[in-house]
């Protein structure tokens, strides 16, 4: 009988890279530079007035995502790469339940995708002139986009720690589950933008809510066998 | 509560078409140390693998037992502790940052003081127990990985070259570890310095 829990466990693997994290600051650094910088990119040469009015609700929703997903891809693929790399998994494996391992990973993730969002959401809605009409409605999908986003950014980037070239195989991997959720994150977005009601956003949360659901599911069976094996 | 023996009948192992471990069998007793020697390459390191659970035998079987009784897998690495060339403890972490760590995981809340004390006892005086590990020689970094597989008092200890990177007082700072678990656990010791082969109760000689 194990004298810890699953939640003691997964919340000391969250500690644990938590305090990581804040004195390496690789991921930190790495999805706050690209996202920063892709934004200003972005800025200074569409702006938001080389975009049609009528054009505007589909690509600056498009564009946001793009954004966001492309810098969050530079950082959440670490999380096992980097225990694999140090040669730290062992211990970890040896010590904790593979489900903690995959909680307090996610959990991880889910935050940096939090600071990720807090920082770039605001500051392209100021610099492309994004006008939201339902904020809420925005905070809804980005929450339900990021539990989404982290869970299949945490299953893909365990399954690719102990290949060579990670990281090309970690964007591969993940297009196919990806794809959809971006599709929907894009029209959920869009849909705040025009309309003050929530109603508006509550088709594409369900798909999100759906996919992300579906892939965390998933990985509650899967992980302890990636993780083993 | 009574120790854990660690049975293994026949185990083998192949990494694609080439093999690393023949047909082994033998057993690990609570209250013996277990010495495992061979040359370079003879699967020493790949048998505690497989010992401890980390790795799958291509051929053969291992089991745990606590008296006549099967402790099923999934229990295994409760009962276990390990440290190995192949290891590493958190390079961002302090010394007793990875201890509490690894203690939380476990489920041992341990007194700042019991992990220092444990630290001590490994040769790791006290004045280091706060800098990250990353900033440490190889043979202080060795010393906390003892530490790790250590300070849950597991009932097997599975020590791959213990005493690398280590000087002769780490050297003697292992040999009492190994003493202090060797009355109520099953340990095994993967080697080839004759020091430490000194320390057996029973010896396995694998061969390339």
């Amino acid at each position: 009988m194990r004298a810890s829990t699953l939640l003691s466990e997964s919340l000391a693997v969250l500690g644990k890279e938590l305090i990581s994290e804040l004195r390496s600051r690789v991921a930190l650094n790495a999805i706050g530079l690209f996202g920063v910088t892709t934004l200003i990119v972005v800025a200074y040469q569409i702006g938001p007035y080389q975009i049609q009015e009528q054009d505007r609700p589909h690509l600056l929703s498009a564009l946001l995502w793009i954004i966001l997903f492309f810098a969050a891809t530079s950082g959440l693929s670490r999380v096992f790469v980097k225990e694999e790399d140090a040669h730290t998994a062992k211990a970890l494996r040896l010590a904790a339940r593979p489900l903690a391992v995959f909680a307090g990973k996610y959990l991880f993730n889910l935050i940096l995708l939090i600071a990720l969002f807090t920082l770039i959401v605001p500051l392209y809605c100021a610099l492309m002139g994004y006008a939201v009409r339902g904020v809420a409605g925005l905070v809804l999908v980005l929450a339900a986009g990021a539990v989404a986003l982290a869970a299949t950014a945490t299953i893909v980037a365990a399954i690719i720690a102990r290949a060579s070239g990670s990281t090309t195989l970690f964007a591969i991997l993940s297009v196919p589950l990806v794809l959809p959720l971006l599709v929907m994150l894009i029209q959920g977005t869009r849909a705040a933008a025009a309309s003050a009601e929530l109603a508006a956003v509550v088709p594409a949360l369900q798909g999100v809510v759906s996919l992300g659901g579906a892939v965390l599911t998933v990985s509650v069976y899967l992980f302890p066998v990636v993780w083993h094996d | 509560m009574a120790g854990i023996s660690v049975e293994f009948s026949r185990v083998g192992k192949r990494f694609g078409a080439r093999p690393v471990l023949a047909a082994v069998s033998g057993t690990l007793r609570p209250g013996e140390v277990l010495v495992v020697a061979g040359p370079n390459g003879a699967g020493k390191s790949t048998l505690l693998n497989i010992l401890a659970g980390v790795l799958r035998p291509s051929r053969g079987a291992v089991s745990y037992r606590r008296g006549d009784v099967d402790v099923p897998r999934r229990d295994w690495f409760e009962n276990l502790g390990m440290a190995s060339p192949d290891m590493a403890v958190y390079d961002e972490l302090s010394a007793l940052e990875n201890l509490r760590f690894f203690g939380r995981l476990r489920g041992h809340a341990v007194a700042d003081a019991t992990l220092g004390g444990l630290l001590e006892t490994l040769g790791l005086p006290a004045r280091e127990h706060h800098r990250p590990v990353g900033t440490y020689s190889s043979g202080m970094k060795q010393r906390v990985k003892l530490a790790q597989a250590a300070l849950h008092a597991p009932a097997v200890l599975l020590l791959d070259e213990p005493s690398s990177n280590l000087d002769a007082a780490g050297h003697e700072a292992v040999a009492a570890l190994v003493a202090r678990f060797r009355p109520h656990a099953a340990v095994a010791v993967a080697t080839n310095d004759p020091r430490e082969i000194a320390w057996g109760d029973a010896r396995l000689d694998l061969a390339l």
